[in-house]
């Protein structure tokens, strides 16, 4: 069938025929090929209509794939049993069949008749012996479909063939991949934390063939701390990016409860054991205290990680453990050290580094090289992307997450909204403010205590319809730290038996209160030496 | 991230509530509501352990007082469990607490002493 009858070739309708088996034509994707195909076939055979059915090997039903002129015939889905009505027939037996008057046929789809078919024609689609589909065309007008009109059917059916497998392979590989891509899309963090003092940026972008196992993640942990992972999963696809999200919600479920990240690792690996399939997966996690720029970290198997500050970038020298899900009770160990103000802590899967021909040695020392000059979090994830991460052909994929341990400043000025949320937030300040500055526990506890009791007073008076806010500003001149709070509501007289107590808390605890009213708002001045 | 967080154990003599956390003007009134839920009428004690509370304010010092009353209205008693040595301790003695509300350094100590 492939070899053309020598009345067709002449034909320079037909000519365009030829090229449905150009190999080019069927990595436009299945729906473009099959349109192309159409558009053709009822150009050849100067049809009114053409429809391919496909074939569905699991109900063993052909299922209208694409059509010209019986669009419904797509849209409502129509499927027809093999042996049954026209196109049933065709499969079955594997012939043309011609319809010189549809309305006197065994017809199993109403469709044909309902759009004014009066005859058609149709072929079988057979690749290497096996069956695909049906291709049929139809008339509006009664038409003799000549031998001439079948053999040029059959000589499209037979060209396009090939072509419509290679298409439908090549789409269900797709398929696969973007399954997969989205599924790691929905997986990585679709934020990054808010928590005061730090600042966190990440990166990723998947390989350009397929899909791997990368992930990162930032999450905030009780006490204010920040808890920050990266990991690689062996394998790709769906299964990889499945199995990632897995390890992921594992990793923040442990890390609630587990202060420590070397036994969080610890049951992320008891927990990839018993999965029960083979899986392995390199991990990095740290949590990070912002109030006392403390940092713990723990790795299986991961990459070392890099601090960057002071225009420097130096790799963490920690001892890794094994790979997750390696061994049988494998341990890790935590490594303690400071993350001091103004440093980063960057964590990356070996995507970003690895480069054929190149030791690893050597890519980290070129990162190293490269990450010394940034001055943020952002921007280590910017010029390692920028000047590391081809724009194409990326054979594996890169993930990075950063977090940045921010400047305190001299003075803190904070405006928040006038809600009583904003007091955490208030007092995370207050504390690192307080810390920076060298104050006593016992200080930082009776200032920060303080300045939350005023603050609380402001959102308790904040009446006005708009959102309200307010201010607080506290600097430190000589020994004696001043903190100043602002709003825009009057300050509200003590009632009832237990009101008032926060500002008896405040006058005991500060050296000095003055609270002033005016039209504009109240504001509440306090101070108290620090030595 | 919730703010604090608590658990309550049933023991014959007394409900122990254990809060941890941070307790302030955001979360006070709900601790409050849970507490008052946690305590049927037949139930005769509740000991809220604070020892492990890290920052509280006058908000829950406010809570304490409602508390106290709400639970005292239907016959039942209350202890606070708070060590001297713990950071909401201070608080609590500015507000002079310790006058009207029986404190305990431990939560044995507060069962023992019904």
């Amino acid at each position: 069938m492939a070899s053309a009858p020598p009345d067709v070739v002449a034909s320079t309708r037909t000519q365009t025929l030829y090229g449905l088996g150009d190999p080019v034509l069927s990595e436009l994707g299945l729906n473009e090929f099959l349109d192309e195909l159409l558009t053709r076939v009822r150009e050849a055979l100067s049809a009114d209509t053409v429809a391919i059915l496909l074939l569905d090997r699991e109900s063993n039903e052909l299922v209208a794939r694409a059509a010209k002129g019986i669009e419904e015939e797509v849209e409502q889905g129509v499927r027809i049993p093999i042996g049954q009505g026209f196109a049933g027939r065709i499969a079955n037996e594997r012939v043309a069949i011609f319809i010189a008057d549809v309305d006197h046929a065994d017809i199993h789809n109403p469709l044909l008749r309902e759009k004014g078919i009066r005859s058609l024609l149709g072929v079988p689609l057979i690749v290497e012996g096996d069956l695909i589909g049906v291709l049929h065309v139809g008339s509006l007008t009664p038409r003799v479909f000549t031998s001439r009109d079948v053999a040029v059917l059959q000589f499209a059916a037979a060209r396009a063939g090939p072509g419509i497998e290679r298409a439908r392979l090549f789409s269900a590989l797709e398929r696969e991949h973007r399954v997969a891509m989205l599924l790691q899309r929905s997986l990585l963090p679709r934020r990054l934390i808010e928590v005061v003092g730090v600042a966190a940026a990440a990166r990723y972008l998947p390989a350009s063939d397929e899909v791997g196992g990368d992930w990162y993640d930032v999450f905030e942990l009780p006490h204010g701390e920040v808890g920050v992972a990266i990991g690689d999963v062996v394998g790709h696809g769906v299964r990889a990016a499945a199995l990632m999200g897995q390890l992921r919600t594992a990793l923040h479920a442990y890390a609630v409860s587990e202060r420590s990240p070397a036994r969080t690792l610890e049951r992320l690996d008891r927990f990839v054991q018993g999965m029960g399939e083979f899986a392995m997966a390199t991990c990095a996690y740290a949590v990070f205290d912002p109030e006392s720029s403390e940092l713990r970290i723990a790795s299986a198997g991961h990459l070392p990680p890099l601090i960057v500050g002071n225009g420097e970038a130096r790799l963490v020298g920690i001892a890794p453990a094994a790979p997750l899900g390696a061994f049988m009770y494998g341990s890790v160990a935590d490594h303690e050290m400071a993350l001091a103000e103004g440093e980063t802590l960057v964590f990356y899967t070996d995507g970003l580094i690895e480069r054929r021909g190149v030791p690893l040695s050597e890519s980290m020392q070129t990162l190293r090289a490269l990450l010394g000059t940034a001055e943020s979090g952002e921007e280590v994830c910017r010029l390692a992307f920028e000047r590391l991460v081809p724009a194409q052909g990326l054979r594996d994929d890169v993930a990075m997450v950063t977090i940045e341990n921010l400047v305190v400043p001299h003075t803190l000025e904070l405006r928040m909204p006038a809600e009583p949320r904003a007091l955490t937030d208030v007092r995370r300040s207050m504390r690192r403010w307080l810390r920076s500055q060298g104050a006593d526990a016992q200080t930082i506890a009776d200032v920060t205590l303080a300045v939350s009791e005023a603050c609380a007073n402001a959102i308790e008076h904040a009446y006005s319809p708009a959102p309200a806010e307010f201010e607080l500003r506290v600097s430190r001149q000589d020994g004696t730290v001043t903190a100043t709070v602002g709003d825009v509501g009057r300050w509200r007289e003590p009632r009832g038996e237990h009101r008032g107590r926060g500002l008896t808390i405040i006058g005991t605890v500060m050296d000095e209160v003055d609270v002033s009213s005016g039209g504009e708002g109240t504001e509440v001045v306090m101070r108290r030496r620090i030595g | 991230m919730r703010l604090a967080d608590v658990e309550f154990e049933r023991t014959e003599r007394a409900v122990v509530a254990r809060v941890t956390g941070e307790v302030d003007l955001s979360n006070a009134a709900s601790i409050g509501a849970a507490m008052v839920d946690s305590m049927p009428n037949d139930e005769h004690r509740l000991i809220l352990d604070l020892s492990s509370v890290e920052y509280l304010d006058s908000a829950g010092i406010q809570l304490i007082y409602q508390l106290r009353e709400r639970l005292h209205a239907r016959g039942q008693t209350m202890a606070l469990v708070i060590p001297s040595s713990s950071p909401s301790h201070d608080a609590l003695r500015l507000a002079g607490l310790s006058q009207h509300v029986e404190m305990a350094e431990t939560v044995e100590q507060a069962r023992g002493s019904d």
